[in-house]
């Protein structure tokens, strides 16, 4: 029988003699944290409302409109002047709270670990800086991306339910979930890969999300200057530098919802947004090289 | 058996030649990378951590080139001179992630990130946010993010920077501790001269990028051992004695002093104490600090002033 006395024991140092992961988890880590500061998890309040407001931002209206638009449903002359905006559409709108959650909650994910010195610590750690930065940009793609794709989704879904005949909706319109993924999925990496461009030139937060927003806003000004006021083929090419204009053209010609009148045909503003993208990643892995390795 | 395996590296920044043709080696157990600012040493361990390339030379560590095999890094820990902790984070959960990241599996991340935690003396505070630690407390988890992927060596570099003399003290027992009951061979880099006669059992000194000294701390302090001898009279007639014994005393006043003194020395002064008459009131072997070791004879000394 015990006597009621409790013995403490120090076991000293235990040397780590389990497994150890490879590359793939080790990404995965960085990516599992990328998306825990996107939203704010695990952090202070504060943390979480940039994010999760610029979210609703682009989530409520259409939930409001699906809201509307099933209450119209019963009473058929109402619901027939009530019209839902398309996929293509809603990306006229929705490119505001995408293009702000960029910038005001993209940056968190690099300025931080410049700011405080941690970049050093993960150049120490068994990654590359390819590992780090394509991690990073991942987490923040997979959230941004969800941001942009979830609204069009909750569309296809009460579009679905709707129809007078589900089954056939479905085998119609197959291919629409695919295309607003991939539309999705071009207007996020766009975005992504210009504001953690911007982070590597600050370790401030806020100055990356102005520098984020100049660079959109001012180009933005600039080709729709070019494209309304001018005319001709260099007034055309400047139009390109207007990267919300570009980012709607490219996923309206995903979506197969071009709008006429434009400079360009919807597969020239994708080509431009891929190139622009890839060049803008380019120059954010050759900065984070840089801020890692000195 | 060498840990660490540096060739003929050689690093430049710009006109500065902050490493300049070394060729060293460091083994198991602690060492100290000792040299004033701008000798070289974090330089040194950035070479090993593969944060930077040398112009030219080759490094080794633990058999790897750490440049070319990011993976060999898994055994690996460092801890740099700055900041390096992110305030908003708990001590826990960036030791844990950075374990992770290290390639340790996620439970066992996080139980090793507690139990290192425990060991540098943190286990209470180990859920506030680090901004709020003290420069003490700060210093203790960047040698925990060091040591918690349990690596077979550590680079810890100026680690008892800021520290107030108890907090210093703490910390080099601390080191001390890692490297003898842990089992992590540690390399420190420090100006200090004092940190590394307390902690290490081995030195590599740099000076201006070039390799001065490397070799065990205990024989510096053996080869470089003195012994003093003060008597009430007969001084002289003891430094002839010991003259004519091969011995090569320096006389000041009634102080005399042999220095690269060895175990034989006694017994030859002995004797020649006995032979001169001298009045012995005073013997004792003397101890040189590295700093004596390392200083420059006398007369440079006087020749630069």
């Amino acid at each position: 029988m015990s006597d009621g006395t409790a013995e403490v024991f120090d076991l000293g140092y235990q040397p780590y003699e389990g497994e150890r992961t490879g590359r793939g988890a080790r990404r995965i880590a960085i990516w599992r944290d990328g998306v825990r500061v996107s939203l704010g998890l695990g952090r202070g309040a504060s943390a979480k409302v940039a994010p999760w407001l610029l979210i609703a931002l682009a989530l409520v209206p259409m939930v409001v409109l699906v809201v509307i638009s099933a209450f119209m449903s019963p009473a058929q002359e109402a619901a027939d002047e009530f019209e839902l905006p398309s996929f293509a559409e809603y990306y006229e709108f929705a490119i505001v709270p995408i293009g702000l959650f960029a910038a005001v909650v993209g940056p968190q994910l690099l300025c931080p670990d410049r700011r405080d010195g941690v970049l050093t610590l993960y150049a120490a750690r068994p990654i590359t800086s390819a590992d780090y930065l394509g991690s990073r940009w991942l987490a923040f793609f997979t959230v941004s991306a969800g941001a942009a794709v979830l609204p069009e989704l909750v569309l296809y879904a009460w579009n679905a339910l709707d129809a007078r005949s589900t089954g056939s909706f479905l085998a119609d319109s197959w291919d629409v979930p695919l295309r607003v993924l991939l539309a999705g999925g071009m207007v996020a990496a766009a975005f992504t890969t210009l504001s953690l461009l911007m982070a590597t030139f600050t370790g401030r937060r806020a100055y990356a999300a102005v520098a984020t927003l100049a660079v959109v806003l001012v180009g933005s000004a600039v080709g729709g200057i070019a494209e309304d006021d001018f005319s001709g083929r260099a007034a055309d090419v400047a139009s390109l530098v207007g990267l919300p204009q570009v980012v709607v053209a490219a996923a309206r010609w995903v979506l197969a919802d071009e709008q006429s009148g434009r400079p360009f045909g919807g597969i020239v503003y994708a080509g431009w947004l891929v190139l622009l993208t890839l060049g803008l990643a380019l120059a954010l892995l050759r900065r984070t090289r840089g801020l890692m390795l000195g | 058996m060498a840990l660490v395996q540096a060739r003929g590296l050689t690093k430049t920044y710009g006109p500065v030649r902050a490493l300049d043709d070394v060729t060293f080696e460091i083994g198991e157990g602690i060492t100290g990378m000792l040299g004033a600012n701008g000798a070289g040493k974090s330089t040194s361990l950035k070479l090993f951590m593969g944060l930077l390339e040398a112009d030219s030379g080759t490094v080794e560590v633990l058999g790897r080139d750490p440049r070319r095999s990011p993976d060999g890094r898994a055994r690996v820990g460092y801890s740099p001179e700055h900041d390096c902790l992110p305030r908003a984070v708990s001590a826990a959960e960036f030791l844990g992630y950075m374990a992770e990241v290290s390639g340790l599996p996620r439970t066992a991340a996080r139980l090793r990130a507690s139990d290192v935690l425990r060991h540098v003396g943190l286990f209470e505070e180990r859920y506030r946010p680090m901004g709020t630690y003290s420069t003490g407390m700060k210093q203790r988890v960047k040698l925990a993010q060091a040591l918690v992927h349990d690596p077979a060596i550590a680079f810890l570099d100026e680690p008892t920077a800021g520290l107030d003399p108890l907090g210093r003290r703490e910390m080099l027992d601390l080191i001390r501790r890692v490297g003898h009951e842990f089992g992590i061979s540690i390399v420190v880099s420090t100006h200090l001269l004092g940190d590394v006669e307390r902690t290490c059992d081995a030195v590599v000194v740099l000076d201006a990028g070039r390799l001065l000294r490397t070799g065990a701390v205990s024989g510096f302090i053996e080869e470089t051992e003195a012994i003093l001898v003060d008597v009430a009279e007969g001084a002289d007639a003891l430094a002839a004695a010991l003259t004519r014994r091969g011995l090569a005393p320096r006389v000041h006043g009634s102080r005399l002093v042999l220095e690269g003194a060895s175990g034989g020395d006694y017994d030859e002064l002995r004797d020649a104490i006995v032979e001169s008459g001298a009045l012995l009131y005073r013997l004792a072997p003397e101890r040189q600090t590295l700093a004596d070791v390392f200083a420059p004879p006398a007369a440079d000394a006087e020749a630069t002033t």
